[in-house]
């Protein structure tokens, strides 16, 4: 897996800096306009673009098929995929908070609990994006991945909504923002997982020409 | 003889075309063309071999394993029609990346190779014209000891000059007796310079498979008029054909026939006549 994922890196390299560069300069942009935790709202879901930029790379070049001919198997081919979606996102998370560390040095309120809140809706947007767009960048059109993954994330923003309100139910959110979106993260973690496991049952079985 | 490949009742079935029970053989080091016209089956063939499609029926064993697996995906090189790699990748970059996912890949070997067919290992492939793209392939596909290479329409769309280098380098790797080659290609001509069988599919079926020496040197086209085409006995005849001016027959064994019709006009077939006759005549 690691020769694929250093393949995926490759392709990336460019988008990835860029997006690392440009979410540290919003950082401080951010600052005097709102909290800068925020940012790690967006952080990660920006920063997994990359991988839809080696996934159509992959369909152009027809590495699919060709990769599939060397000793990886198609597991790990999408586990790859998948794994690398994960880097970037924790990536994204880093990049943001770069920008947070510095500015709290510089004695700017920045607490614990926020950057904890804004992580884990950031990460279950993310997550919960993922889990839908790459089987189906996959599955169906990776030319059109991108804009799967546009569509996904407002799906994943409703489905946020909802799981919120569904917690609501049972715990007062308001009073329990933090364990909210802690259970939020959870079961976006868990819907990512499940992705994963049909992904790649789907593409054992999926002729690749 | 062992085998490097066996397809045996290969079947795969599309809407509008089926492969229909294949079989053939590459036996261990021999080079085996297979021929056919755009369509016939070959890449299907491939991808079948290849586990890239999923078959209907039939068994396909390589270097004696029916599995796939990854000691046996180590041995054996893929190079289809165009690099299939990236275009942003260098062949630097490729090199780094094969070294983690090939337990036996060669660095020196690599280097060697792009050295002696003058690839520059730190220009973006997109750079390169499409011989350099085929040469790439080449050399990645030889350079994790293969013992056998697969070759799907990978010269193709390539000059006579390039496809002679990727020829003589494909010469240069069969010299191992353990070394076997499938090579499937339209272009025949390439087959006849290197190709020790030919299988020839069409219509998703094998038609045969025979040692190119018997089709070159046995086979022939009897050329003649309606009056001697009348006067043939048909059961000589494999497949004929009707031209502008004259009558076209196949047949399996031109010195006999020479001895059975003394005034006929009897040539040697090339491996492009016989599948233009077999493609386009009639039995």
């Amino acid at each position: 897996m690691k020769g694929i994922l250093l393949k995926d890196m490759y392709i990336a390299k460019s988008n990835i800096l860029v997006t690392v560069v440009s979410l540290v300069v919003l950082g401080f942009g951010l600052s005097f306009l709102l909290e800068t935790s925020a940012l790690l709202v967006l952080a990660p879901v920006a920063s997994t673009t990359a991988v839809f930029i080696s996934i159509t790379s992959d369909a152009g070049s027809k590495w699919n098929k060709n990769v599939i001919t060397m000793p990886v198997s198609r597991s790990q081919i999408i586990g790859g995929k998948y794994f690398f979606y994960l880097i970037l996102a924790v990536q994204g998370i880093i990049a943001a908070l770069i920008p947070c560390g510095i500015l709290a040095l510089f004695g700017m309120d920045i607490t614990i609990q926020s950057l904890c809140l804004y992580g884990a809706i950031g990460m279950s947007a993310t997550l919960l994006a993922g889990g839908i767009s790459l089987p189906c960048a996959y599955l169906f059109d990776p030319e059109k991945s991108q804009i799967v993954f546009m569509m996904s994330f407002m799906a994943s923003t409703g489905m946020i909504v909802a799981l919120v309100f569904l917690i609501n139910v049972f715990i007062r959110v308001k009073d329990n923002i933090l364990v909210a979106f802690y259970i939020v993260f959870a079961v976006a973690a868990l819907c990512f997982f499940i992705s994963y496991k049909i992904a790649v049952k789907v593409y054992q079985k999926r002729d690749i020409i | 003889m062992n085998n490097a490949l066996t397809v045996s009742g290969l079947t795969k079935m599309y809407r509008d075309f089926t492969l229909d029970n294949v079989s053939f053989s590459v036996p261990s080091g021999s080079v085996v063309g297979l021929i056919g016209e755009n369509g016939a089956g070959k890449s299907t063939t491939v991808n079948a071999v290849l586990g890239l499609i999923q078959k209907e029926a039939g068994q396909v064993s390589i270097l004696g394993r029916e599995e796939l697996d990854d000691d046996i995906k180590e041995q054996i090189g893929v190079v289809f029609d165009g690099s299939n790699y990236p275009e942003i990748l260098s062949p630097g970059k490729i090199n780094r990346i094969m070294k983690n996912i090939y337990r036996s890949w060669e660095e020196q070997t690599y280097y060697s190779l792009l050295k002696r067919l003058s690839l520059p290992a730190d220009k973006p492939i997109k750079q390169f014209s499409k011989g350099m793209k085929m040469k790439l392939a080449i050399c990645a596909a030889l350079s994790h000891h293969s013992k056998f290479l697969i070759l799907d329409e990978a010269t193709s769309g390539l000059d006579p000059v390039v496809r002679d280098d990727i020829l003589d380098m494909l010469l240069d790797f069969v010299q191992d007796e353990e070394h076997s080659i499938l090579v499937s290609s339209h272009i025949t001509s390439d087959l006849e310079k290197i190709a020790d069988y030919i299988v020839f599919i069409h219509e998703g079926k094998v038609v045969f498979s025979k040692a190119k020496d018997e089709l070159t040197e046995q086979y022939g086209i009897l050329k003649c008029g309606a009056a001697q085409f009348d006067a043939l006995d048909k059961s000589d005849s494999i497949v004929y054909r009707k031209m502008d001016y004259e009558w076209q027959v196949l047949i399996s064994d031109r010195q006999e026939m020479q001895k059975k019709y003394p005034k006929a006009m009897i040539v040697p077939a090339t491996i492009d006549e016989i599948m233009l006759l077999y493609v386009k005549g009639e039995k």
